[in-house]
């Protein structure tokens, strides 16, 4: 019989579909599954910041490579910081967003980033006994620092390296060991020199506030100390060592920073974000899917199928292009999911109408996937176009959004019709599925 | 639902006299506009109440008001004036604090926005007097940053629905596409109303996430309306022009009333799922969207299109006083051999 052979050889191309898209979702699948999720920092815990630049009198305006500048020591402090995969980026003419996510201790990341770490070695001008004292007994610089100090140009930009130095024996306190630049050694043994014995002190400042004054020895009169290493001792623990080391190794920042945004998520949060994101993607596709076989019936089924195929290949490429699921992100998927749906909604309306007019099965088919493509085009078309426009203007985790959904619907594209189209005829190749019936138009009606 | 046992779905065949559908929707034009004009009316008396007493016409949240949020789990239970003692010491006692009944433990504390030592401070001090916690959130908005993200997301609003009024009128012609806008606007207006009315009564607020769900609105209401319009279209050229353009339009929404309906249901679904099983964060998004997509399809059908008729009709019932006929009112290029 010409016609059953025709049909088997349908048969066999809708079978090497089948076997594409096996192949295809079997692929996608390993390469994506085979990875682990990133989890943006509302879902793993971290803190996300924009800092601000404030002009100051030494830096009035803020321009393009003053932020360069910014960026690169908070870059340097943040590589300090041992975080996975921060993100440091300039955002319009004076600010800065940095991501860290799953900082451990967000406070003290935060405070490690925002000092401008100024370090600056000064002459002391009286004798350390004659320095003013704080309510704790400790030595002050006063209301004026540059009445009992003076500043000799030894700052952070001449030294080379800074390293926390465990507490030496019976000492409990940390330090930092300072390694001078050439130029730096030199200004240090001079400084020196001059203080050797006088009792005066040199004046260790961060940031405008003495945090040690030690007092040279008279051995080095002569020679002042040389080597090009000092050390500041002060009541550091190992955490304040460190981060001070880090942030004069970075150097000093070019201009004062100020945060203006930081939202920080613990990382309990996130894990119970994490989980009800879960339970609400798959109550959301549970939905879907008993809507679609109780209205559409058979071809309800097969666009079920095709939906679980569009929830893996989405799932997959969202890993193999390496996108950082957020909470709008993961809103932007479970939507996606029943937008994709939305075309085959569309087809199977219009396989209805067909069968209803009285064509064929085969026909009505065919004919409601050709029909449906420009509508289903189109109604993607305007979604993607706010993609687009949220992309560009929207900052931070929000984009996720547009990136989820867009990429959702460009893979709906494949899934709700090629997958749909192959599954639907193949299914069809069996005989005792051919009943409308099984495509929820009532016979009486597919007869009229 | 099953509602499509039409039995006439092929026009053509049915060439003169009625048509048979099973909705007359655009009989009843004055009861769905009165519809959407009641809560419009709902909406805007909110936003203007809430003009009034917030200051502005939606309830703007941390965002867009700028300010600082800590949500902090105690470890024991604790008391609200306990919060409010310690957050005193700071001068932030009428800071807005609401405390989980349920447990007593979980609290969200909003303060207008602190500086990062001054927050460490009031950590330190709630540690202090009211007891250890773990913290889950910290939100710190500045008050420029606020504004910036407020003007971004309007402008973002704004050049969306330029987008779609210029696709718009590039796909039909003059009057479908702005019957189409003015139901998008329809659906953006009225889920703003609905949201300050919700501000309002329930404390609501809109973030950058509600940014963000009108602008899917906008992307996503377009496609019934564009849907319905491409059928009627279809139909006037299938359909002998003895057929009023009422009974077109009437056809044309019966035939795609359960694909415009199911393609909307489908997608409020899942965020259905998400207002169901979602954290608090999307909750608040997933509903703008419910509400946006309900008012979407909603219009498409009950607004769009009988607007249509009632503005063909006047048009046409012009062109017979004036006896004119250089151009068939009713004659419409049919540029796109478009389907469903």
């Amino acid at each position: 019989m010409v016609k059953s052979s025709g049909s088997l050889l349908n048969r066999l191309a809708f079978l090497r579909g089948l076997i594409f898209i096996l192949a295809v979702v079997v692929a996608l699948v390993y390469l994506g599954f085979s990875r682990e999720v990133r989890l943006g920092l509302d879902l793993k815990g971290g803190t996300q910041l924009t800092l601000q630049a404030l002009p100051s009198e030494e830096v009035p305006e803020i321009t393009p490579d003053v932020m360069q500048g910014v960026e690169a020591v908070i870059q340097q402090r943040i590589n300090g910081l041992g975080v996975a995969e921060p993100l440091v980026q300039i955002s319009g003419q004076d600010r800065l967003f940095v991501q860290l996510p799953g900082v451990a201790d967000p406070d003290r990341a935060i405070a490690l980033l925002g000092d401008t770490a100024q370090l600056d070695f000064r002459k002391g001008l009286v004798p350390v006994s004659a320095l003013p004292r704080n309510e704790l007994g400790e030595v002050t610089a006063g209301e004026d620092p540059d009445v009992v100090f003076e500043r000799v140009g030894l700052t952070g930009d001449l030294l080379r390296n800074a390293y926390p130095q465990a507490p030496r024996r019976g000492s409990q306190t940390w330090e930092v060991l300072l390694e001078f630049k050439p130029e730096g050694a030199e200004k240090f043994t001079q400084l020196t020199r001059e203080l050797a014995g006088t009792g005066r002190p040199l004046g260790i400042f961060l940031d405008d506030v003495l945090i040690s004054a030690p007092v040279v020895g008279p051995e080095f009169a002569r020679t002042g100390i040389t080597g090009g290493t000092a050390v500041i001792t002060g009541n550091f623990s190992v955490e304040t060592a460190t981060d001070l080391a880090v942030k004069l190794k970075a150097g000093a920042l070019p201009a004062r920073i100020q945060v203006i945004e930081n939202r920080t998520v613990g990382a309990t949060l996130g894990e119970v974000s994490v989980r009800r994101s879960l339970y609400a993607g798959i109550g959301g596709i549970v939905l879907v899917f008993i809507f679609m076989v109780a209205y559409y019936r058979l071809p309800g089924l097969i666009a079920d199928v095709a939906l679980l195929i569009y929830a893996l290949c989405t799932f997959a490429l969202f890993q193999l292009l390496g996108v950082t699921m957020t909470l709008p992100g993961i809103a932007g998927f479970i939507l996606s999911i029943g937008m994709a749906v939305d075309a085959n909604v569309l087809i199977f309306e219009r396989i209805k109408e067909e069968l209803r007019s009285g064509k064929s099965l085969y026909k009505s088919i065919s004919e409601g996937f050709n029909r449906a493509f420009s509508s289903i085009l189109d109604s993607n078309v305007t979604t993607l176009l706010v993609c687009a426009v949220l992309f560009w203007l929207g900052i931070g985790l929000v984009k996720g959004f547009a990136v989820t959904l867009a990429i959702g619907i460009l893979v709906s594209f494949f899934t709700a019709i090629t997958c749909t189209r192959t599954l639907l005829l193949t299914v069809m190749g069996i005989p005792s599925l051919r009943k409308p019936h099984f495509y929820g138009v009532r016979v009486e009606a597919a007869q009229s | 639902m099953n509602g499509q046992e039409i039995s006439s779905t092929d026009p053509a065949v049915q060439a003169s006299g009625s048509l048979n559908y099973r909705f007359d929707i655009v009989k009843r034009s004055r009861l769905w506009f009165t519809l959407s004009l009641a809560v419009l009316l709902v909406g805007l008396t909110s936003m203007a109440f809430s003009l009034a007493s917030l200051g502005t016409p939606l309830r703007l949240g941390l965002d867009f008001s700028g300010g600082t949020l800590l949500d902090l789990s105690f470890e024991q239970a604790i008391t609200t004036e306990e919060l409010r003692q310690a957050l005193q010491k700071h001068n932030l006692g009428s800071s807005i604090i609401q405390l989980d009944t349920t447990t007593s433990q979980d609290a969200l504390i909003r303060m207008p926005p602190l500086l990062e030592e001054e927050r460490l401070a009031v950590e330190a001090t709630l540690r202090e007097e009211v007891g250890t916690f773990e913290r889950n959130l910290v939100e710190t908005v500045g008050p420029t940053v606020g504004r910036l993200l407020l003007r971004s997301g309007i402008l973002a609003v704004l050049i969306s629905f330029g987008l779609i009024v210029v696709y718009l009128s590039l796909r039909f012609q003059l009057d479908y596409a702005v019957f189409a806008i003015l139901a998008l606007l329809h659906d953006v207006v009225l889920t703003m109303g609905v949201f300050a009315f919700l501000g309002l009564t329930v404390g609501m607020e809109v973030d950058s996430l509600f940014v963000v769900a009108l602008l899917t609105i906008i992307g996503f209401s377009v496609n019934d309306t564009v849907v319905i319009y491409d059928r009627i279209r279809e139909n006037r050229r299938l359909i002998s022009r003895k057929v009023s353009f009422a009974e077109v339009v009437n056809l044309s929404l019966n035939q795609t009333f359960a694909r415009s309906l199911n393609t909307t249901l489908t997608t409020m679904l899942p965020l259905i799922a998400i207002t169901i099983w979602g954290g608090v964060t999307l909750k608040g998004f997933a509903i703008a969207l419910l509400v946006g997509f309900g008012f979407g399809v909603y219009s498409s059908i009950f607004i769009a299109s009988p607007l249509l008729v009632w503005w063909r009709q006047r048009r046409s019932a012009r062109f017979v006083e004036e006896v004119n006929a250089d151009r068939d009112p009713q004659q419409l290029p049919s540029d796109s051999p478009s389907s469903l």
